[in-house]
């Protein structure tokens, strides 16, 4: 602050709140900024036109006096009225123009809308965006920048669409609900209810939020005994916020009952038959893409950079905190988050009904990360250890040879990667940079004497200087999918997830069944099951290979032999329509060839819990399942953590199982290898990005093996011997 | 605790059963192909037992697996590289791994992490420096070069493992040799060396299986047959499907078994051993 003058300084030290409120002001100003940009700049996108149209009635009706049109006016009578009437109010400033063609939902974008009506149209949206980071800066500033920077976010409130209006409405039902849950009075239970039913007259969708709140509210009240009055109370705030529902809906009025089943019904079969639904053929988990990847693929020249990426992975980081500080937030990600999961409509648009919490998480994750280093700073002198002079010349002569030898080997080829990943070394510079190009271009790049190009210019035959330029670009890719709405960061990281809690799974239950006293034939099945975890990884595949290779595996031939009405038939038929089944041929070979270690270390682990734990606990009279809760997995947990996170690093690097089936883009190991590959299936022999991946992939293993570090008995080694 | 009912043992033993048949039912697919001598290509109906019993393929692999090069070439490959890669990591390792065990010095907890980082690091981390590299000094295409590599995935793991071996030693066994007058180096060598022989070999024993079961890398580097390892014979005979290729999937499968039962057999004998490295000391 020494730019400022210090008697300044002295009063904004004196009140943080003036600081917090500049912060926050210019948060805001940021928000309306992104916000006004994208209102001006984006193009028409899928449904804008419907929405105009829906807005377009409105807005003659009200010009008219025609309040009784109100009954019958709701087109796309799909969703509730409310936010089309909203468009339908902003649109009274504008001329009256002819009614936006009806069109089907198939329909490519109506690249002709008059901008004079979307103008309007968009920046009411827009400003109900613009408020609802206002309120999230009220509560927490950090959380209001995420949420004002988050692309997907001011995509979809800065265009003609139904989502600004109850995300602002659903978390302003969550506020009041905190109230309330604070002060214990009733004004904050009516407004929660009446926003309820705001956010349910705007969009259904949102109300999955209310879901999130019945269940903190009944916790709550379990905590504090006073059940019964929860339920009186959250049946009081659920037909109240009905009675908005209706009261807000005038379209309902005339025939509720068969409008309603209609509206609702609608989704229902929308999301199984509609064409452009089974078009896009999403997997189960394509909204946790849509976090991880930008709309800046389609909009470039809009979003000068995308957090969203990061924006997921702090959230994602920062849960525990959360859950601590504020759980209905966690509870409203998990809920609205399972939702979208298992409904099968997927589109982008729908991840607005989390960015709240999301942007919570992620200030909380940010705030997690600060305290971290700030922690490691403030401590990195007290654990230093005194060296004796004696003791450092003694270890001199050991450490000379096996440290050459590690360098040399491991470190050096590390370092040169970094080094190739600041060059464009590919397939077409391949005898310049094998005959020194790549020092070179190192060379007289870091000392200026080469101007930083981007990949593409320059000498294709020589190697040129990118400096970091890959990375962004990587990340880009890694962003978007290569446009294909796919983040391969993500899926690394969920079939790490997925294939870990398999192999917990089955190998913990198995380690536990053997425990059981008195099992036969307990030494026979154990050797069998260790079978999968000595035969090589690789051998193993090719067995699973045999089984899953399209046309020509066991599978195949059973469902030729025995006819699609078979279950074999029923199977590759299933494989072969679903976008997310593919997942098992790889996760069934994942889980064969690693719950055998999970099962060894858990019977290892188990063996260290004594007996008599055990025979007392029969004595109280405790059922299997809650020895298990209350002894068995307290005490074997810690012992499992390292065992886990090694599978788990393991996974993340999964290689030769996708290599055998011919899989390319899984992890980052398949990626960098086939993008190295001369002869790979990316047109290959793109050495520098190869180098690039490899990098980011260290540095994310070195968030792991920290973690591994903390967990682990090994780790006290690390940090105290 | 009492022994469980029969009707939990009945349980009991129907789950594991069954995760039995989980286990078997890709090995039994492969060792039907293996004992089959009908198949000319790929195999093309559904069978559970082979058409004709026959151990021409074990013969034929025995022979010439992989165009016309001999399993004695490939299985030598094999070992040169695996037991090349197990040594270098073991003996260029040993005497850092002694000095992170015993003694103090700046930065070791630094030079700890760094160790156990690229322990884990996926082996294609390494993969594209090293391929620049040794092209460079002109001998990527030769087994050398894939030695060097394979040692290179091993070292970390092998010190960290080696580490933890000398740490499990009393630090009095050696004091008592210092009293007697004896040097580092004798101490490390009479006392220290013997007593962790067999973690050193069980860590020396799993990076020799890195490098057994190594293939893709290992295509990348070589480009001749006479230098190609069992591992990446595999590997080619189920490639060469893809292009039309007319190994018979027999081959495949007798090479895969042959390739397996050594190892399966050090497993079942040091799995204890083998699980507590695997588990990199974490366990102890």
């Amino acid at each position: 602050m020494k730019f400022l003058n210090p008697q300044l300084t002295q009063t904004v030290k004196r009140h943080p709140s003036i600081l917090r409120l500049l912060t926050v002001i210019v948060i805001l100003a940021l928000a309306w900024t992104l916000r006004s940009q994208a209102v001006k700049m984006l193009p028409i996108d899928y449904d804008e036109d419907d929405y105009l149209r829906a807005g377009q009635e409105y807005a003659h009706l009200i010009r008219t006096s025609n309040w009784s049109g109100f009954l019958e006016a709701n087109y796309r009578p799909e969703h509730p009225p409310l936010a089309k009437i909203v468009i339908g109010v902003s649109l009274l400033s504008a001329p009256e123009k002819p009614l936006t063609p009806d069109r089907p939902t198939t329909a490519e974008p109506d690249r002709y809308l008059p901008r004079d009506l979307v103008r309007p149209a968009r920046t009411t949206n827009a400003v109900l965006g613009w408020l609802t980071v206002a309120l999230v800066g009220s509560v927490n500033p950090l959380a209001a920048l995420a949420l004002a920077t988050h692309t997907f976010t001011i995509k979809y409130v800065s265009q003609i669409m139904l989502e600004a209006l109850p995300a602002l409405t659903s978390f302003i039902m969550v506020l009041a609900y905190l109230q309330f849950k604070k002060s214990r009075k009733t004004g904050w239970l009516i407004a929660s209810a009446v926003f309820l039913g705001l956010t349910a007259a705007s969009k259904y969708l949102y109300c999955v939020i209310g879901i999130a709140i019945l269940i903190d509210w009944y916790l709550n009240a379990k905590d504090e005994e006073q059940v019964n009055l929860f339920f009186r109370q959250a049946a009081f705030w659920g037909i109240l916020g009905v009675v908005i529902f209706f009261a807000m809906n005038p379209y309902l009025w005339a025939d509720p009952l068969t409008r309603l089943r209609e509206s609702v019904f609608y989704h229902a079969g929308y999301s199984t038959s509609a064409e452009e639904v089974e078009r896009a053929n999403f997997p189960f988990w394509q909204q946790f893409n849509w976090l991880f990847v930008s709309p800046k693929i389609w909009h470039r020249d809009l979003f000068f950079y995308a957090p969203d990426m990061w924006i997921a992975f702090l959230a994602f980081i920062g849960l525990g905190r959360l859950w601590k500080k504020e759980r209905v937030y966690v509870l409203w990600l998990a809920a609205a988050m399972l939702f979208l999961m298992v409904w099968p409509t997927k589109w982008p648009q729908y991840v607005l009904t989390l960015t709240v919490p999301l942007s919570f998480a992620a200030a909380e994750g940010l705030s997690e990360i600060w305290d971290q280093i700030r922690e490691w700073w403030q401590n990195r002198n007290s654990n230093k250890a005194i060296y004796k002079k004696s003791e450092v010349s003694r270890a001199t002569p050991w450490l000379i040879p096996g440290l050459t030898a590690f360098i040399i080997l491991t470190v050096f080829p590390l370092i040169f990667q970094i080094i190739v990943s600041t060059t464009d070394f590919n397939a077409a510079s391949i005898r310049d940079g094998f005959q020194g190009g790549i020092w070179r271009a190192f060379w007289q790049g870091i000392t200026g004497q080469i101007p930083i190009i981007p990949s593409e210019g320059g000498n294709p035959n020589e190697v040129g200087f990118t400096g970091l330029s890959t990375y962004p670009f990587i990340f880009d890719a890694f962003n978007t999918g290569y446009g294909g709405g796919f983040s391969y960061l993500f899926f690394n990281i969920m079939w790490m997830v997925l294939s870990v809690v398999l192999q917990v799974g089955l190998g913990l239950g198995i380690a536990l069944l053997l425990w059981q006293k008195g099992v036969k034939l307990g030494k026979f099945w154990q050797a069998l099951f260790i079978l999968p975890w000595a035969i090589p990884e690789m051998i193993g595949a090719m067995m699973w290979l045999n089984i899953f290779l399209e046309d020509w595996g066991w599978l195949y031939l059973a469902a030729d032999k025995f006819g699609p009405g078979s279950i074999f038939g029923k199977f590759t038929s299933a494989l072969a329509s679903s976008p997310d089944l593919w997942l098992i041929i790889f996760l069934l070979p994942a889980l064969w060839y690693g719950f055998p270690f999970m099962m060894l270390a858990s019977s290892t682990g188990l063996k260290m819990i004594p007996r008599e734990v055990y025979d007392a606990a029969s004595m109280d009279g405790a059922n299997a399942l809650q020895t298990f809760r209350f002894i068995t997995a307290p005490l074997l947990l810690p012992l499992l953590l390292p065992a886990i996170l090694v599978r788990g690093i393991f996974a993340f690097n999964q290689f030769y199982l996708f290599q055998v089936f011919f899989f390319p883009n899984a992890t980052l190991s398949t990626f960098s290898y086939n993008t190295f590959n001369p002869t790979g299936w990316f047109g290959g022999g793109q050495f520098a990005t190869s180098a690039a991946i490899n990098i980011i992939n260290v540095l994310i293993l070195v968030v792991f093996v920290y973690l591994f570090n903390r967990w682990s008995k090994a780790g006290e080694g690390v940090t105290h011997a | 605790m009492r022994n469980i009912s029969p009707l939990r043992q009945i349980v009991t033993q129907f789950l594991l059963a069954l995760t039995g048949f989980f286990v078997i039912l890709p090995i039994w697919g492969i060792a039907r192909l293996a004992f089959d001598g009908s198949l000319r290509g790929r195999p093309t109906e559904f069978r559970l037992l082979p058409k004709e019993w026959s151990l021409t393929a074990f013969l034929n692999v025995l022979d010439k697996p992989y165009q016309s090069v001999s399993f004695e070439i490939l299985l030598r490959n094999s070992l040169v590289v695996s037991l090349g890669a197990a040594a270098i990591a073991i003996i260029l390792g040993i005497s850092l791994a002694y000095a992170f065990a015993r003694f103090r010095f700046p930065a070791r907890q630094g030079g700890l992490f760094a160790i156990l980082l690229t322990a884990f690091l996926p082996p294609v981390a390494f993969m594209t420096p090293l391929y620049i590299l040794l092209s460079m000094l002109q001998i990527r295409t030769t087994l050398w070069a894939l030695v060097i590599v394979y040692s290179a995935f091993a070292m970390p793991f092998c010190i960290w493992n080696m580490r933890a071996a000398f740490q499990a030693i009393p630090k009095e066994v050696e004091e008592a040799a210092f009293l007697d007058g004896a040097g580092d180096l004798q101490t490390f060598l009479h006392i220290t060396l013997p007593l962790a022989l067999p973690t050193i070999a069980i860590s020396g024993l799993i990076a020799f299986l890195m490098a057994y079961s190594e293939f893709a890398i290992g295509w990348l580097f070589v480009d001749k047959a006479d230098t190609v390892t069992l591992a990446m014979s595999i590997y080619a005979i189920v490639q060469t499907q893809y292009q039309g290729g007319a190994q018979p999937w027999s081959y495949l499968g007798s090479l895969a078994l042959i390739m397996s039962i050594p190892v399966v057999v050090i497993f079942l004998i040091f799995q204890r051993t083998l699980l507590e490295r695997m588990m990199f000391g974490s366990a102890e």
